[in-house]
């Protein structure tokens, strides 16, 4: 068994006298008897070689696929060695939350400039240092803009995680949320009547399409409804941003960058804003600033917002955050730079264009004939799960079944035409 | 130092992708963006840049770190090797359950483990952090007490002593917060207990032991006294280390816990997360478990849904990586092994504060894992105050304690030395501490400028606030 403790038997003893003290249990006598009397049942430890061993044994029980189609909220990317390298030293991974600068210089720089990038890419002026996840930044959002009317809307095509996170963080707070359908795949907001403090959209939404974000932002803004937009920050590398298209809150989730997949999490949360909600937003922030001698330094910074001083009036409860994701997502953008990020997701989106087309070719049609990103949903009547069937056979993790009949099918840098082609092939198969 | 944006040179990548094989696809060129800034620099680059920003900032194994409240105990290599196994790493948390039944065993099994430290029958790993896990708590409070048709109970209890978050995640659930004092020992103060419990009484937040450090010897007639009010209570897992293996939240009262598995158990704190947040509670109430839920059948693990579930609070299972970390800790310590990181723990507190008591007031009686000194004496004789003693602890090489919480106790400074710090490392800090309660009589003002060892001195932080600059 290893333990870690740094105290050997007779050190413990010699800390026991100086305390005046025999046994170690006279620490705790204030807790009452009857209580401390209670059987703790648990196995015995191992040495590390054991459980090492046992670890790997249990991973052995995942499926590892040779290529993989499915997205849908989580997806897989390649990640440079020096991502994983630089993000693994001791001191990022092992610190505390930053509130001693001037021992904390380095993961409150690095946090700065993730901020720095992520209002880039979203066009906005402020950013936090993280949330949770892609779905709890959504919800958070979505609680920050609710106003009078304690009413957000959002439609049926975004990410169901996301939407059932909003509906529970809306509900505990009283907030009415309402799901418009999504025409055809499409988000469509009325122009008038709509009676919401926000409206909540994704581009690319659920299903990989492209919204017409423009358009709904200029109808909810002519409500007075202020508008978030979600979605993966990847399509940011090419696409008009959020804030040049007019929205108030940028969020979604930064497991793209460089964070692996890891059954669904620790991933990264993100969320950007107008200068005019920096004071209202949930959760950490870094700021610049300069010590007694001009030294520019960094610091959490507008913490009046927050838990530890606003207690029940804090605009979230956030303390914890996903600060090392932050980071590794940060040593990933610094590596790829503007020109690699585009090139990933032009790669990205030529394959899935090339699959789409092909899969087409053996008659599992678009489902929804929208321009999208690099995922897409087809149509193959009662043949989703036999086809999904299929390719897992051949050790390939095909799109998602929506249901019996429609797939949502995603493709990254990380499959090749070779892999697209055998896809194909299957699907041609069992079809 | 320059900003990773000040270093990038027009021009530099450190990596591109394999080129396409297939035609490059062309979007409408009225939906592309015109420009995007990001720093262009070369892998050589942006691994000197990573490193340099390391060399500044202070882990668990760059010195002590006794910082109040948070744990900060060694953080096992082997851990993290476990976690980054590809079968783990790469798995797809959509993939079909029964081709990731490793990754559901993990979770069945820590949640098996969790319950059977807490005393508590069922578990959900899907809280992301502390914080998370304590909104997810008095959801289920709320689902609870509204299925039994008891629609009045909107308010929740909470000891002045405790952490922001408890208040904020009661408001952030929909409750109204009762302020509970508490007596000069930091415990709960039973008459203002019994005067506000009632009715309204959802439920009760405590942290056990305190946040000073203190077991709440009377948590079974508290317990008593709110659930004869018809209220439930909840225990904040942030303190768990001092009791894990000797006394169980569930014999003490408790109908719900949550567990901070980045302090308790070991995984790391990442410069301010991911951490995990699990919620632990009695039979009646696993019902309001966030779904999914993972149950086991005759053919291995599935997800399962409840119709009585608050419904989810983030993206697929949470944070399964760093769940996977606390499991290999709690697998490798065994039973014992965890009771005896508690003991020692409670013990390495003791002895740090026994030593401090031969040149600084301590207070009375015994701690569990940590204990909270009051500078008022200090800076009443010196003017030095907490925060210089702080700052004049980094200068001596160690992490200082958390500052000025709680917050019914005067310039306040928790000290958590947790159990992997060897015997020599708390001679080394009381040492370091009368050297500085020593200057604080002699030279004051160095203490007040310190640190001086840093790359930088203490930042302005109202400037900061003032006129904020939050990117580059």
């Amino acid at each position: 068994m290893a333990d870690y403790l740094s105290i050997s038997d007779s050190e413990r003893k010699e800390m026991l006298n100086f305390l005046g003290i025999t046994d170690v249990d006279d620490l705790y006598a204030d807790v009452p008897m009857a209580l401390r009397r209670k059987k703790f049942a648990l196995a015995e430890g191992k040495s590390q070689q054991e459980v090492y061993n046992a670890f790997k044994e249990l991973a052995a029980r995942n499926a590892t696929y040779r290529s993989i189609f499915r997205g849908a909220g989580s997806y897989n990317h390649y990640i440079p060695s020096a991502v994983k390298s630089l993000a693994s030293r001791e001191e990022f991974l092992t610190a505390y939350t930053p509130y001693q600068p001037e021992l904390s210089q380095g993961i409150l720089q690095a946090t700065f400039e993730f901020q720095t990038m992520m209002c880039n890419l979203t066009g906005m002026d402020v950013a936090t240092a993280s949330h949770y996840s892609g779905a709890t930044a959504a919800a958070e959002a979505c609680v920050m803009c609710a106003g009078a009317a304690k009413k957000v809307v959002t439609f049926a095509n975004v990410n169901p995680d996301t939407l059932e996170t909003v509906r529970t963080y809306l509900e505990a707070r009283g907030i009415a949320l309402e799901v418009l359908p999504a025409l055809d795949g499409f988000a469509f907001l009325p122009d008038e009547g709509t009676g919401a403090d926000a409206v909540y959209i994704e581009s690319p939404n659920y299903y990989g399409i492209l919204e017409d974000t423009e358009t709904v932002i200029a109808s909810a803004h002519a409500q007075g409804a202020k508008v978030i937009v979600g979605g993966n920050p990847l399509a940011l590398a090419l696409f008009k941003s959020p804030g040049e298209l007019g929205a108030d809150v940028a969020v979604g989730d930064a497991q793209p960058f460089g964070i692996p997949m890891s059954f669904g999490g620790p991933y990264l949360g993100y969320m950007a804003a107008k200068k005019e909600f920096m004071r209202k937003l949930p959760g950490r922030i870094v700021g610049e600033t300069a010590d007694a001698e001009g030294r520019r330094a960094f610091v959490l910074t507008l913490q009046t917002r927050e838990q530890h001083i606003r207690r029940e009036k804090a605009t979230s409860n956030i303390c914890s955050n996903q600060a090392h994701c932050a980071l590794t997502a940060a040593v990933y953008l610094s590596l790829l730079g503007p020109e690699g990020l585009k090139e990933t997701a032009i790669k990205c989106a030529s394959n899935a264009h090339y699959l789409a087309a092909a899969l087409a070719g053996v008659g599992a049609k678009l489902f929804y004939e929208r321009e999208f990103f690099h995922e897409f949903v087809t149509i193959t009547p009662y043949k989703a799960s036999a086809i999904a069937a299929a390719l897992e056979k051949k050790g390939i993790l095909g799109g998602l079944p929506l249901d019996e009949h429609r797939i949502l099918w995603c493709c990254t840098e990380c499959v090749g035409k070779a892999d697209m082609d055998e896809v194909v092939k299957t699907v041609e198969e069992t079809l | 130092m320059k900003t990773v944006f000040e270093k990038s040179v027009k021009g530099r990548c450190g990596v591109m992708p394999a080129a396409l094989d297939v035609e490059r696809y062309d979007f409408d060129a009225d939906r592309l963006r015109d420009g995007l800034v990001l720093p262009e620099l070369s892998e050589p680059e942006v691994a000197a840049h990573y490193t340099a920003l390391s060399k500044r900032t202070f882990g668990v194994d760059d010195g002590f770190y006794p910082l109040g409240s948070c744990t900060m105990k060694y953080n096992p290599k082997l851990n993290e090797e476990i976690a980054a196994l590809p079968g783990f790493r790469d798995a797809h948390p959509l993939a079909r359950a029964d081709k990731m039944q490793g990754s559901l065993a993990v979770i069945d099994t820590l949640s098996a483990y969790l319950a059977g430290i807490t005393g508590m029958d069922a578990v959900s790993l899907q809280p992301c952090a502390g914080a998370h896990g304590e909104f997810t708590a008095m959801l289920m409070v709320h689902a609870y007490h509204r299925s039994r048709g008891d629609e009045g109970r909107t308010k929740v209890l909470i000891p002045d002593s405790a952490h922001g978050t408890n208040p904020a995640s009661a408001a952030m659930a929909g409750f109204e917060v009762v302020t509970l004092a508490s007596a000069p020992d930091g415990s709960i103060d039973l008459a203002d207990l019994r005067l506000k419990v009632g009715e309204d009484t959802a439920a009760l937040m405590l942290t056990n032991p305190s946040t000073l450090g203190k077991f709440e010897k009377h948590v079974l007639e508290v317990a008593d006294i709110v659930h004869e009010a018809g209220g439930l209570m909840y225990y904040d897992g942030a303190n768990l280390n001092a009791v894990m293996g000797v006394v169980r939240p569930g014999d003490m009262g408790f109908d719900l816990v949550h567990l901070n598995l980045h302090k308790t158990f070991s995984a790391p704190h990442g410069g301010g997360g991911p951490g995990a947040g699990p919620v632990c509670c009695k039979a009646e109430l696993a019902a309001f478990l966030p779904d999914p839920q993972v149950v086991r059948d005759k053919k291995g693990f599935r997800f399962g849904r409840s119709d009585w579930s608050v419904g989810r609070v983030s993206a697929f299972y949470g944070n399964f990586g760093v769940c996977l970390k606390a499991l290999a800790y709690i697998v490798t310590l065994g039973g014992k092994g965890l009771r005896a990181a508690a003991e020692t723990a409670v013990l390495n507190a003791n002895y740090l504060r026994e030593k401090i008591s031969y040149f600084y007031p301590v207070g009375e009686g015994r701690c569990m894992h940590e204990f909270v000194l009051s500078m008022r004496k200090l800076r009443d004789e010196t003017g030095v105050t907490a925060l210089d003693v702080a700052k004049g602890l980094i200068d001596r090489g160690i992490h200082p304690p958390t500052m000025y919480f709680p917050l019914i106790v005067e310039d306040a400074l928790m000290f958590e030395p947790t159990e992997t710090a060897s015997k020599e490392t708390l001679d080394a800090a009381a040492a370091a501490l009368k050297e500085i309660v020593d200057l604080a009589y002699t030279d004051p003002a160095a203490l007040h400028s310190a640190p001086h060892n840093t790359p930088v001195g203490r930042p302005d932080e109202a400037g900061a606030a003032r006129n904020p600059v939050v990117k580059g």
